[in-house]
């Protein structure tokens, strides 16, 4: 497809010019008059241009090449040329835009085998561009482009013409004119109305059927809509907060589709077959006081809520086989459904669809935020993108324009302190004293698992404790409160260090606040797992272990509707009336993000031990939302510190699948394979561990027919052999490490077509300079000869007068 | 031909709205309201028009301080049709795309209107963002040779429509903070 550019450079000359000066593309002449160029400048360069390049070069601050603009005399036909540029046209005229979109709809169709610059929705270079339209000879007019971008239009899909309308920066009038124009004849005919007596009763009976079903079809639309009942709230958070504090809100959705996702899988396959086939009862009911709510013992104890109320048997046995001694209760045409297996598959399965779901949520949060070679241009990206149009209040968007205000001044103040570079001594202290302030955090972390750890010990001990109920809510407060103190100290000690980088300060904080609470989760699991299991032998320690979750999550809820009471509304009456301060408090969105990170983990923990966990969290979410969004509108202001909104997403999607849902994923894993279930309650009561269930399954299997035999084959060589998982983990590693290369590769290409860029620059510079100066030497040429043919018209005058005379 | 729909658009209109922008039948009739609210009674909507000033003091674009350019480049002779309204609309939704929002950025920052983002139009698109004079002036000078020395890759002291493009494709806040919500449903 390459063909040779045919340069037919048609300049539009002034009318003084016709045929007696040598034109610029005849070639010799050129030579020439750039040779005389180039001795005239290097003669006047020394007095005009150099002159002017040296002010130029000075404001600059680079030694480049700049236009040369002497002042006043600009020729016209230069200024002409540079107005039809075609970097200068593109994004502006119609006609422009016109044949740029006829020559993407013919690529289009020829399909050509030379890629495409770029996407389809992104613009081709300009030189490419206009290649086929306006450097030929018989430029075309405008009515004339239209028409042939018309004709491409009708040879392309409805939906594709459609698509590729809606995406032209054309007005809505126009693109209803080129709509209407490339409709096909058949479109037309569908359009007219019928003719003939019957054929018109029908064509009116059919029309309103067809509206009845459109209003029908609006009407539920708009039900739809109003079933969620969120959409104007964040409507109204986003113009009033902006982006950043709606990230937080959207994150809550997002954490509610998870458990959402979940529950139906829990509830399907679990806990709705133990309902329709209830186990028997052992002993009273205990009669339900309302402190179940908070300790999740007591009346809540023997239902589905927790392990210990699932069979080990196999459901809705058929009376044939009385295998495991179950009850015989089969219903007519009903499937046995095995128990233990149906418990460990399905909580296993969630646990994978979820991580999967995560895994790609993160992953396409990542590739909308992030870009290759992103972090430089971080002054345009500032400048360009940092207003928030979606603000609509008059204080919010003062509160923008100071945070942008502060973004700027801070952008400048850390590009000069890169510039001047700090001594040794002082770089010492910055480490010395940053060193010390993670060290004394950490050293907080390390103290609250160890307070963690030594109160959960005495509380096994006491044994005044052990009777009370209400004695079982003291742990989750201690923990509760730990989780809400030692964020605050930490930033205490975090207002000891140099702060080089406000946003850095901000994800340190993060990092920190997590580390405490990994540290805390991580001691309660070890003490659940190791000292409960051993303490509670013959009971059901399954059952006490998701109690606690149950305990934990609740405390968690109460005790962040406490902190939104005193945090947000009684700090904002006592700033208003006692310090006259017209400030509010802001709203920390790490804090909160954190906070139902922390909730989710807890959920995931304790989803083996209690089933009907996820529900509990879907109604502790929704309480939060509405919360949070009263207490933010009455109470709070968006934060000071300025947050990339789209990034934001990114890190609290990894956080939660990093941190969060792998170490959940590790807790279940151990639990599974290492930890002895009960004996007396549960799936699993007489097995050695829980896994062992699918082995025993995989064993029937085996002896069940050769119609199934590949499952037992599957099992044994894929999942209990390690070669496999090794082979997978090897073939993953070669694939980051290639994908890895590729995006170096791509940063080395970036670097070079810069260079090309910069350099195709210079040389057009260099052109326009030439052209000017050409024309320049023209007009002065033309100035001259008007002056000689005056002198030598008033001696010819003189002779003549004298002649005559 | 045709009945109404809803006040007063037929609904040939508004599916061909609705496969012409990037908005969906409800939004468009939201927009319809409001515009019949604000141009004058009695007119037929597809004749009335609003002037920029009606426009500029609508909610969504009261606070924003470049809203004399948006009505500047949405419009048409000076007034705002219903259409007008609606093709402005469409490209500050959140499902347009970035190539349409990218080309009415660059126009709506092109200041002087000469294709090109120089020198001083950076500098009144800082001013704009600040709405004060607390930047000094080389703070101010700083601050655009660092966007220019970022951004110009020709090195002629100012953004073309290309570059500006590569500048923005590298941000992806870009498409979260150009959006308006115009609807008031």
């Amino acid at each position: 497809m390459a063909q040779p550019l045919a340069f037919i450079l048609d300049v539009p000359e002034t009318p003084g010019d016709q045929g007696q000066d040598p034109s610029p593309y005849d070639e010799s002449e050129v030579h020439d008059s750039f040779q005389q160029l180039i001795q005239e400048q290097s003669r006047c360069a020394a007095q005009e241009g150099l002159e002017l390049q040296q002010r130029e070069r000075e404001a600059t601050g680079s030694g480049q090449q700049t236009l040369w603009r002497p002042e006043g005399t600009q020729s016209t036909a230069t200024l002409r040329i540079l107005a039809s540029m075609p970097s200068r046209t593109i994004g502006r005229s119609r006609g422009a835009i016109i044949s740029q979109y006829y020559n993407r709809t013919v690529q289009l169709r020829r399909r050509s085998s030379r890629p495409l610059l770029g996407n389809f929705v992104r613009s081709a270079r300009p030189s490419l561009r206009l290649y086929d339209l306006e450097l030929d000879p018989m430029a075309r007019e405008e009515e004339e482009k239209q028409s042939l971008l018309v004709k491409e239009l009708q040879s392309l899909a409805v939906a594709q013409r459609d698509h590729m309308l809606r995406g032209m920066p054309l007005s809505l009038a126009e693109k209803r004119s080129l709509r209407e124009k490339s409709r096909t004849l058949r479109g037309k005919w569908r359009g007219q109305p019928g003719s003939g007596g019957v054929c018109s009763c029908c064509g009116q009976l059919r029309y309103a059927c067809v509206l009845a079903l459109h209003s029908l079809g609006l009407a539920l639309l708009s039900a739809l809509q109003a079933l969620t009942p969120w959409r104007y709230a964040l409507k109204r958070i986003g113009g009033q907060f902006g982006s950043s504090v709606l990230s937080y809100f959207l994150f809550l959705k997002t954490l509610l589709a998870f458990n959402a996702l979940l529950l139906l899988l829990l509830v399907a396959f679990i806990t709705g077959p133990q309902v329709a086939f209830p186990p028997a009862l052992l002993g009273p009911v205990p009669v339900c006081t309302g402190l179940e709510l908070l300790t999740g013992a007591g009346c809540f104890t023997h239902t589905v809520m927790y392990y210990g109320h699932y069979s080990n048997a196999t459901l809705n046995q058929p009376c044939g086989s009385p295998l495991d001694g179950s009850q015989c209760t089969p219903r007519a045409g009903g499937l046995p459904y095995n128990m233990p297996l149906a418990y460990l598959s399905t909580v296993g399965v969630s646990f994978f669809v979820t991580c999967i779901t995560l895994v790609y949520s993160m992953a396409h949060s990542f590739g909308e935020s992030y870009r290759v070679g992103s972090t430089s241009g971080i002054h345009a990206i500032t400048v360009f993108c940092s207003w928030d149009y979606k603000v609509t209040q008059k204080r919010a968007s003062r509160l923008q324009q100071d945070n942008i205000r502060t973004r700027l001044k801070e952008l400048l103040a850390e590009w000069q302190l890169r510039q001047s570079p700090r001594s040794v001594c002082g770089t010492l202290r910055q480490a010395a004293v940053l060193g010390l302030v993670w060290l004394l955090c950490l050293g907080t972390a390390l103290g609250c698992a160890v307070a963690v750890h030594v109160f959960s010990e005495f509380m096994i001990q006491s044994p005044e404790a052990a009777g009370q109920e209400a004695a079982l809510l003291v742990l989750p407060l201690v923990v509760g409160l730990l989780n809400l103190g030692a964020p605050y100290l930490c930033r205490v000690l975090a207002a000891l260090e140099p702060h080089d980088s406000p946003v850095l300060e901000v994800y340190v904080a993060i990092c920190r606040n997590l580390i405490l609470k990994l540290a805390i989760l991580g001691t309660l699991c070890y003490h659940w797992l190791d000292h409960r299991v051993g303490v509670l032998q013959g009971q059901c320690w399954e059952d006490f272990v998701g109690q606690e979750l149950y305990r934990f999550l609740v405390m968690d809820f109460v005790l962040m509707l406490l902190d939104t009471l005193f945090g947000e509304l009684v700090w904002r009456i006592i700033s208003e009336k006692k310090l006259k301060r017209r400030r509010k408090p802001e709203f920390d969105i790490a804090r909160n993000v954190l906070e139902l990170i922390y909730g989710q983990t807890l959920t995931w923990l304790g989803v083996l031990f209690s089933p009907l966990l996820p529900a509990v969290q879907i109604i502790k979410l929704l309480l939060v939302f509405y919360v949070k969004k009263t207490s933010l509108l009455a109470n709070c202001q968006a934060p000071r510190r300025p947050w990339l909104a789209s990034h934001m997403s990114t890190i609290f999607l990894t956080l939660l699948c990093f941190p969060a849902f792998l170490g959940a994923a590790v807790f279940l894993c151990y639990a599974v394979w290492q930890v002895k279930p009960s004996s007396t309650c549960g799936p699993f009561r007489t097995l050695d561990t829980m896994y062992e269930a699918g082995r025993v399954w995989v064993r029937h299997l085996e002896t069940a027919g050769p119609r199934v035999s590949w499952l037992p084959w599957v099992h044994r060589y894929l999942v209990e052999n390690t070669f496999f998982v090794f082979l997978v983990s090897a073939l993953l590693l070669a694939v980051i490490y290639l994908n890895i290369q590729v995006v170096r590769g791509q940063r080395k290409v970036i670097c070079l077509l810069k260079e090309q860029i910069s350099n195709e620059g210079e040389d057009k510079i260099f052109l326009i300079n030439k052209l000017h100066s050409i024309y320049e030497r023209k007009e002065r040429e033309e100035r001259s000869r008007v002056g000689t043919t005056e002198e030598a018209v008033a001696p010819s005058a003189l002779l003549t007068d004298e002649q005559d005379a | 031909m045709g009945q109404c729909l809803r006040y007063q658009m037929h609904w040939e209109d508004l599916e061909e709205y609705q496969a012409l922008t990037f908005l969906t039948r409800n939004e468009i009739l939201c927009i319809h309201d409001t515009f019949l609210k604000l141009c004058p009674p009695g007119k037929y909507y597809k004749e009335a028009t609003l002037t920029m000033d009606q426009v500029s003091s609508l909610p969504a674009l009261r606070v924003n301080p470049f809203r004399d350019r948006i009505c500047r480049v949405f419009s048409h002779k000076g007034v705002f049709s219903f259409e007008d309204v609606l093709g402005m609309a469409s490209v500050f939704s959140e499902q347009a795309c970035p190539s349409l929002k990218i080309e009415y950025a660059f126009r709506i920052y092109d200041f002087n209107e000469n294709g090109f983002i120089d020198e001083e139009d950076l500098q009144k698109i800082i001013l704009r963002l600040l709405n004060s004079d607390d930047m000094s002036e080389d703070m101010l000078m700083d601050l655009t040779n660092h966007v220019l020395s970022e951004s110009d890759l020709d090195n002629d002291n100012m953004l073309s429509f290309s570059e500006f493009e590569h500048a923005m494709a590298k941000s992806p806040d870009f498409m979260n903070s150009f959006r308006i919500h115009f609807w008031g449903c």
